[in-house]
């Protein structure tokens, strides 16, 4: 892509391109809007908040709505087409392969972004981007929550139609002389998130679907008035969102692998332990989606059960840690921009994860539930580790992708006012 | 490969064994109820213990490894993969 600014060419030609590197800046550049975007509607919240009482915001319902088109935002639209942008650049080099397996496909499953954004956008439902029911399915105002959920339901199939494309571009194209221990680990990041994707996905797609039914009077599985049940849809929505976490923090994780070994100069310590810790990481994604829900009148062996299943992420993230430490051991550690990035985003990966911790054990998970504490812990994870190994890699990709360099010592400084900002999460 | 497996198996045994303990511990009797309270909170108490002294242990090394093995340390030497011109 260097080529492109020596030689640029027609925008159109860029926008409707199938070449997996112009899908990839697309997305790339898609999800920079949105995180401004989201992140220009987190700045109003937190300056409403800063005193009781109105500041800037008119009304409660208005804050409901940018408080849900933020998270939603910043999630669906910045978050995952970030991941989907370094996957789509990426994945197909490092599997040695012309382009993603499905190129039409590929671009399809951007373009199918631009609607969605819209209908959240110019909905601006107001029910918070979980949608708890009852109140999403008997009180929200439409059109605003018919929107959301359509919105939601093609970025799922946007998701998934990425997913197939990046399993079968690592599975069945990759280089024949290339077997699945020496493929990168970003690439392999990419092929576990794709798997939990394809899991966690059409699950919440049957959730909406129900969840619009009932909207529209024609049933009633999560309307108590109808003999329906809104912990159901909770099981649904977390079955899917607590896998999400793990879809977006994985490669975030993967990106980490590729900045730390580049600027350690030295490769990665044990790139199996890394393969084994993706793939625990993406299976005990599934057993722990109740702890988000012991405060519903769950029995103490279930309860019980999804505490052990979430502390199983544990081993598994710490394989991640210790890889990092062993591979910065005895290197020659260069503190460029991504890699002050990286070593922010594993400090707060741990940190993230000691939060985790006492979230999972049910005792304190009472005292927490519904506090800012769980929204301290949630964007420690979200605006720490994997946005700071994102932004991390996305300084790493920069020069790379435009050939020009960027100015260090104000992305230094940038780091340290966001690592700051989150010491204070 | 061998060693990552035997380290995953004694984590493996480290979780599954408490965990065993504890879900056959849930039994459906109510009178159990503020017995398994307390084994809860004390586990609760032990983990925590645990992550703050791994925390510690590894937030120090972080650190200490960012400051020993940076770049301008006067100690620094190339990586044995920089002198053989591969990385």
């Amino acid at each position: 892509m260097v080529l492109e600014l020596q030689k640029p060419r027609p925008i159109w030609q860029i926008m409707f391109s199938t070449h997996h590197t112009d899908v990839g800046l697309m997305y790339l550049i898609t999800s920079l809007i949105f995180l401004f975007m989201g992140g220009a509607l987190a700045l109003a919240i937190r300056a409403e908040l800063f005193l009781p009482g109105s500041q800037i915001i008119a009304d409660s319902m208005t804050f409901n709505r940018m408080f849900t088109v933020h998270g939603t935002t910043l999630i669906f639209l910045f978050l995952l087409p970030f991941a989907s942008a370094v996957g789509n650049y990426f994945v197909p080099i490092m599997v040695r392969y012309k382009d993603m397996a499905y190129p039409k496909l590929n671009a399809i499953a951007f373009w199918m972004i631009p609607p969605a954004a819209a209908l959240i956008w110019l909905g601006f439902a107001d029910f918070t981007w979980y949608a708890n029911p009852p109140y999403s399915i008997i009180s929200a105002p439409g059109p605003a929550a018919d929107m959301w959920i359509f919105g939601l339901k093609i970025l799922g199939i946007s998701s998934v139609l990425g997913a197939i494309n990046f399993i079968v571009t690592i599975l069945k194209c990759k280089h024949p002389d290339m077997s699945m221990g020496q493929i990168p680990l970003l690439a392999w990041s990419f092929l576990t998130s794709s798997l939990i994707v394809l899991v966690a996905i059409p699950t919440f797609a049957a959730a909406l679907f129900f969840f619009f039914s009932d909207r529209l009077g024609v049933s009633g599985f999560f309307n108590p008035a109808m003999g329906g049940n809104p912990i159901a849809y909770a099981h649904l929505f977390w079955f899917t969102f607590h896998p999400e976490v793990y879809v977006l923090v994985i490669p975030a994780i993967g990106m980490m692998y590729e900045i730390i070994p580049r600027f350690s100069r030295k490769p990665i310590f044990s790139h199996s332990s890394g393969i084994f810790a993706f793939v625990l990481l993406s299976m005990v994604s599934f057993s722990s989606w109740a702890h988000h829900m012991y405060a519903t009148g769950m029995s103490f062996t279930e309860k019980t059960v999804f505490m052990i299943g979430t502390l199983a992420a544990v081993p598994a993230s710490a394989m991640h840690v210790f890889n990092f430490i062993a591979t910065m051991w005895n290197g020659r550690i260069k503190f460029a921009t991504p890699m002050m990035w990286a070593v922010g985003g594993i400090a707060l990966f741990f940190s993230a994860g000691a939060g985790g911790v006492v979230n999972a054990a049910m005792p304190l998970d009472f005292q927490t539930h519904d506090s800012y504490w769980v929204v301290g812990h949630f964007h420690l994870f979200v605006m720490g580790t994997i946005a700071f190994g994102s932004i991390g890699f996305l300084y790493y990709l920069f020069p790379y992708v435009t050939g020009r360099m960027y100015n260090e010592r104000c992305q230094e400084e940038s780091m340290i006012i966001l690592q700051s900002q989150n010491g204070l999460l | 490969m061998k060693s990552i497996l035997g380290l995953f198996l004694v984590l493996a045994i480290l979780v599954i064994i408490p965990a065993a303990h504890f879900v056959f511990a849930a039994g459906d009797e109510p009178d159990g109820y503020l017995d398994r309270r307390v084994v809860i909170w004390n586990l609760f108490y032990r983990m925590m213990t645990v992550a703050f002294t791994v925390g510690a242990v590894v937030s120090g090394t972080m650190i200490w490894l960012c400051w020993r093995f940076r770049e301008s340390h006067p100690k620094a030497t190339p990586t044995p993969y920089e002198k053989e011109g591969v990385w």
